[in-house]
């Protein structure tokens, strides 16, 4: 036991003997008696009480500033007194506190006696006599010896290899294949070469490449690095009359920090195969049916056909052209079955979409008339008759801008049933998908009256617009909805009918819309314009166009979708027809599929027109076309 | 220059040789294939017989390959008597269009654009127009032919039936007298809602079957009688009064419905199987007595004309294409064209079989031309007869061997073709 340890503990037997208080309870946590008032019992089985600790913060603050021994009072938790250190136990406190030894007396620093030391002393540290296995071999080095004496006779262990003393080397590019090109080769970038020095350097230069005076002040006024020559040509008599280079210095600096600021690297270049980017559409062998050949022409005409149309039931089509007849023919032999003449050049022919009618609408100058051409089922021919006969005029006769008259004599043994006098040139007519409203277009820029609607079974007409901003050049219904597409030259304004209100409006981004075509299905529109352009609208998708095809070399006069197969196709003013692949899908997601298929040509440009009108059979994949040479032209 | 060995082989027994094979220069024509064949047999039979044998190659197209085959192998080359071109006898000149010809052995009955049917001789006579149509008359047939006819309880001599069917949505079946010359309507077959595009009789010459644009098929009786049949719509007077006019009102007997486009052309196979071929790009086999659907051949053109060969009980069918196809109605499986016959231009408006021959049919088209096929070649036609200077509507093959082509250009052409011995027979 050291000097500090049996100094504590004689602290401990003085504290307790001095407060008089035996802990009868054992060193146990003080806690346990926490809510009590006293600590244990005495011999008597008496409490033994606390002393009374009823010092609130007040008094432990008085107590704090007028007891000079508060700081060395501590409170005993075995016995909960306070207790007064003395001046030793201070100075124990201080001494432990500063890690020093608790006994005042204790020297730590005493001389060492180096009994073990590396000097050899003639007697030995010890008086104890060496061992006996000191004097014996030992067992356990013999079987080690033992052990490696047979690894070294079976071969397992080989002396050490003598070091070789010779350096090692090898060679660094011994796998390196001579013939390949290395990065450090191919990324070396060879210094750009300095310029060559030509006549106006030369000690004697020809006297074109001395400067006059003037040239001279002027090269002396220009800034140095705006001057064409960085010196100025001389002249000396001879070779040896030619001072030294003044200038040497300074242009070696400059070539140096050409060659070291200027950075020299390879400037990446994209190899990007251009196969790649063009885009990965099916081929048009893969999407058949669609027109190919030319099968009939259908001739007759003896001057530009304007427009052409099919019978819903697909026997029948009717062209109107400029010689002011209107003709008739059978679509699966060209025939040309009948010829009726009109006052004017036909602008615009419109079959009656309802099967169940018989009508075919024409227009010419400022007339259209309503024919009935008797042809197909006779009895649908009679019916027609019919209903148009028996219209009884309303009581109220309401003032129309149209004039209706019905045909007589010679003309209705032409066909010709109802004959509507607009007050302007009609430039197209359209049916609606029933049958029984028709709108005419009569082009005339600020006016109001540029859109008609007619009601064929009560013979009305209305002016669906108030007011129409700019040139109107085509008008359709829409195939399913009460909607009504109005082209002008920049946009397609869609109006809601029933609502009577604008719902959209395309913008084509073309200078002209020549023609325009509603997809049967409603939700895309077709446009083509006389600079060349085809847009196609997906109105679901934005009101700018989903793409623009820009495959015409020459105005599009006339644009057309196929009501069944997914085609459509443009006729243009460079003589031919596109057939375009035109997939448009239920799912909203998947855009519409397009893909040009073929190029149909036949028309001979006539007057720098070529293809007038361009029409789809209703039931094949077959196309009709109309050109100014007069004649219609049936692609299978 | 090199040489080809080559062996001959035909089946018909009568022109047999030594079946050895022969070494002939690679660079052969037809005209020196046949001069070998033709060297052979007269070895063999004499002399006489050979001044008139020529002989053609099956394998026409093959021969031009001769000098890239192997020179180690033989060639196996079939022939065939050949047969003399079709020699062109009458070009008949009409008013307008020819929609449509048949012809027996005595007379020529044309179809017109005119609205009305010709009846000629073979000589090129015109002997009767059947005028009587408000609209073109787009198909024509002879039901029955100078023999005693059964009106009722009176007995007429040598009278002629044929029916004429037009734009017009009617069917019309004439009697003709040809000893008097004078022809009279019998009756009007009303019922069609399109144009009659169509017709074709059975071969109890009892029946007739009528396809139109109406996309129906319907079912006429062929026989004349006194009464009228029940007119389903007696409110329209002015149609009745024309009837009357024009022959008694008739009904159809039974409608076929199934085809979903017009039905462009209509035949008969036997007495119990209809066959017609439709805009809706398919042939449909029909039972007659039930009107039921047999088959379905579909194919990926709008059919324009069938034609059946009861010889070699196939169809061919010309359609909106370039292409003559073969088909075999009888099969179940995949694939229905047998051969396709490709050489015209424009869409095979007309096609006929050979009624004496297994091999042999006969195609008009848009591009002018009618062609002569021998199906065992199917790589080039035998003979082009480009007579014509316009489309070619119709043609049509007599039992006597006559071929005639009509068309656009108001002409009908006949061509003499030599009758040929069937190798079936031989």
């Amino acid at each position: 036991v050291s000097d500090s340890n049996f100094s504590l503990l004689v602290f401990i037997t003085f504290s307790v003997r001095s407060q008089d208080i035996r802990n009868t309870v054992g060193n146990i946590p003080m806690e346990w008696y926490k809510d009590y008032p006293h600590i244990g019992y005495d011999l008597e089985g008496k409490k033994i009480f606390k002393p009374i600790r009823n010092k609130d913060e007040l008094d432990e603050f008085l107590d704090k500033m007028e007891n000079p021994d508060y700081w060395r009072t501590v409170q005993d938790k075995m016995t909960g007194a306070d207790i007064r250190l003395s001046d030793e136990q201070v100075d124990l406190v201080h001494r432990l506190q500063q890690g020093k030894f608790g006994d005042v007396n204790f020297n730590e620093y005493e001389p060492a006696i180096d009994f073990f030391s590396n000097e050899v002393m003639i007697h030995p540290v010890t008086n104890r006599p060496q061992d006996k296995r000191s004097f014996i071999p030992s067992l356990i080095e013999k079987e080690k010896v033992g052990k490696l004496v047979h690894a070294i006779k079976m071969g397992w262990i080989k002396p050490r290899r003598p070091k070789e003393t010779t350096p090692q080397y090898y060679d660094l590019w011994a796998k390196e294949d001579p013939n390949s090109i290395l990065g450090r080769h191919k990324m070396h970038v060879p210094a750009p070469k300095m310029k060559l020095p030509g006549h106006e350097e030369s000690y004697n230069p020809p006297p074109e490449y001395l400067l006059s005076e003037e040239e001279r002040l002027a090269w002396e006024q220009q800034d140095p690095e705006y001057r064409k020559l960085s010196f100025l040509p001389q002249k000396f008599a001879c070779l040896r009359a030619v001072p030294a280079y003044s200038r040497f210095i300074h242009e070696r600096f400059e070539r140096c920090l050409d060659l070291y600021l200027c950075p020299r690297q390879r400037k990446m270049r994209v190899n990007v195969n251009p196969e790649d980017l063009i885009p990965k559409l099916p081929k048009p062998k893969d999407l058949q049916p669609f027109p190919t050949t030319q099968s009939l022409v259908y001739r007759g005409h003896s001057s530009l056909v304007r427009s052409i149309s099919v019978s819903p039931s697909g026997q029948w089509l009717v062209s109107g052209s400029d010689d002011c007849t209107v003709r008739f023919w059978e679509v699966s032999t060209a025939r040309c079955l009948k010829t009726v003449e009109v006052g004017g050049a036909v602008k615009g022919v419109a079959w009656n979409p309802n099967p169940s009618i018989c009508l075919v609408a024409v227009s010419y100058d400022d007339t259209v008339v309503l024919l009935n051409p008797g042809l197909g089922d006779r009895l649908v021919c009679t019916a027609t008759d019919q209903l148009i006969s028996s219209y009884e005029e309303p009581e109220e006769v309401m003032d129309q801008s149209v004039q209706w008259a019905v045909a007589e004599g010679e003309g209705h043994e032409q066909g010709h049933r109802l004959i509507l006098k607009h007050p302007k040139t009609v430039r197209q007519v359209t049916w609606h998908g029933k049958g029984d409203y028709l709108a005419c277009v009569m082009p005339d820029n600020g006016s109001s009256l540029q859109v008609v609607i007619h009601q064929v079974s009560k013979r009305r007409t209305q002016n669906p617009f108030r007011k129409n901003k700019g040139l109107v050049q085509c008008v359709s219904f829409h195939p399913i909805r009460p909607y009504f597409f109005v082209a002008t030259q920049r946009y397609v304004r869609v109006y809601n009918l029933i609502k009577q209100e604008l719902t959209k409006k395309l913008m084509a981004n073309c200078k002209w819309i020549s023609s325009m075509a509603i997809h049967p299905g409603g939700d895309n529109v077709i446009c083509g314009s006389y600079d060349c352009r085809l847009a196609w609208f997906d109105l679901d998708l934005s009101t700018k166009p989903y793409k623009v095809l820009r495959h015409h070399k020459k105005a599009l006069r006339s644009v057309a979708y196929h009501r069944h197969y997914p085609l459509f196709a443009s006729g243009s003013d460079d003589g031919s027809v596109i057939v375009c692949h035109g997939m448009v899908y239920n799912d909203l997601l998947q855009n519409p599929l397009i893909v040009p298929v073929k190029v149909l040509k036949g028309h001979t440009i006539t007057h720098d027109l070529g293809v007038l009108d361009v029409t789809f059979h209703p039931t094949q994949p077959w196309v009709f076309s109309s050109g100014a040479d007069g004649t219609v032209r049936l692609f299978t | 220059m090199s040489q080809v060995q080559a062996r001959f082989f035909t089946e018909n027994k009568k022109y047999l040789i030594d079946d050895v094979p022969f070494s002939i220069p690679a660079a052969s024509e037809v005209a020196d294939l046949s001069g070998v064949i033709n060297k052979l047999l007269e070895a063999k039979n004499g002399q006489d017989l050979q001044d008139f044998l020529k002989v053609i190659f099956q394998k026409l197209c093959g021969i031009y390959y001769l000098e890239t085959w192997d020179k180690t192998e033989v060639v196996e080359i079939e022939y065939v008597e050949k047969f003399t071109a079709p020699q062109p006898e009458e070009c008949i000149m009409h008013d307008d269009w020819i929609s449509s010809v048949e012809a027996d052995s005595e007379w020529i009955l044309t179809g017109s654009y005119d609205k009305t049917a010709r009846i000629w001789s073979m000589e090129g006579k015109a002997v009767m127009t059947v005028a009587g149509h408000t609209d073109v008359v787009k198909d024509v047939a002879w039901v029955k032919r100078s023999e005693n006819l059964q009106t009722g309880s009176l007995v007429v001599n040598d009278a002629s039936l044929l029916l004429t069917a037009s734009l017009d949505q009617t069917i019309m079946l004439w009697e003709w007298n040809s000893e008097r010359n004078k022809v009279e309507a019998r009756h009007c077959c009303r019922g069609h809602a399109g144009s009659v595009d169509t017709v074709a009789v059975d071969p109890t010459r009892t029946k007739f079957c009528s396809g139109s644009w109406d996309k129906m098929l319907k079912i006429w009786s062929a026989v004349p009688t006194v009464e009228e049949d029940e007119i389903e719509e007696p409110n329209r007077p002015r149609k009745k009064q024309k009837t009357e006019q024009m022959g008694l009102t008739r009904t159809p007997l039974m409608t076929f419905s199934g085809h979903n486009e017009a039905v462009s052309s209509v035949l008969w196979m036997d007495a119990e199987e209809l066959c017609s071929a439709s805009w809706d790009h398919t042939i449909r086999l029909w039972d007659a007595e039930t009107g039921e659907q047999k088959s379905t051949l579909t194919g990926s053109k709008v059919f324009n004309s069938i034609s059946y060969s009861p010889l070699c009980r196939r169809l061919a069918s010309g359609s909106t294409d370039r292409h003559v196809r073969l088909w075999d109605p009888r099969s179940k499986d995949g694939s229905l064209v047998l051969l396709s016959l490709t050489s015209h231009n424009g869409w095979v408006t007309a096609v006929r079989w050979s009624p004496s021959h297994e091999h042999q049919l006969v195609s008009g088209s848009l591009d002018n031309v009618v062609k002569l096929w021998d199906t065992r070649s199917c790589k080039a036609p035998l003979y082009d007869l480009a007579a014509h200077e316009d489309k070619i509507l119709c043609v049509d093959w007599t039992e006597n061997g006559l071929i005639l082509s009509g068309g656009a250009d108001n002409k009908l052409y006949t061509y003499r073709y030599s009758t040929c011995v069937s190798d079936a027979g031989a």
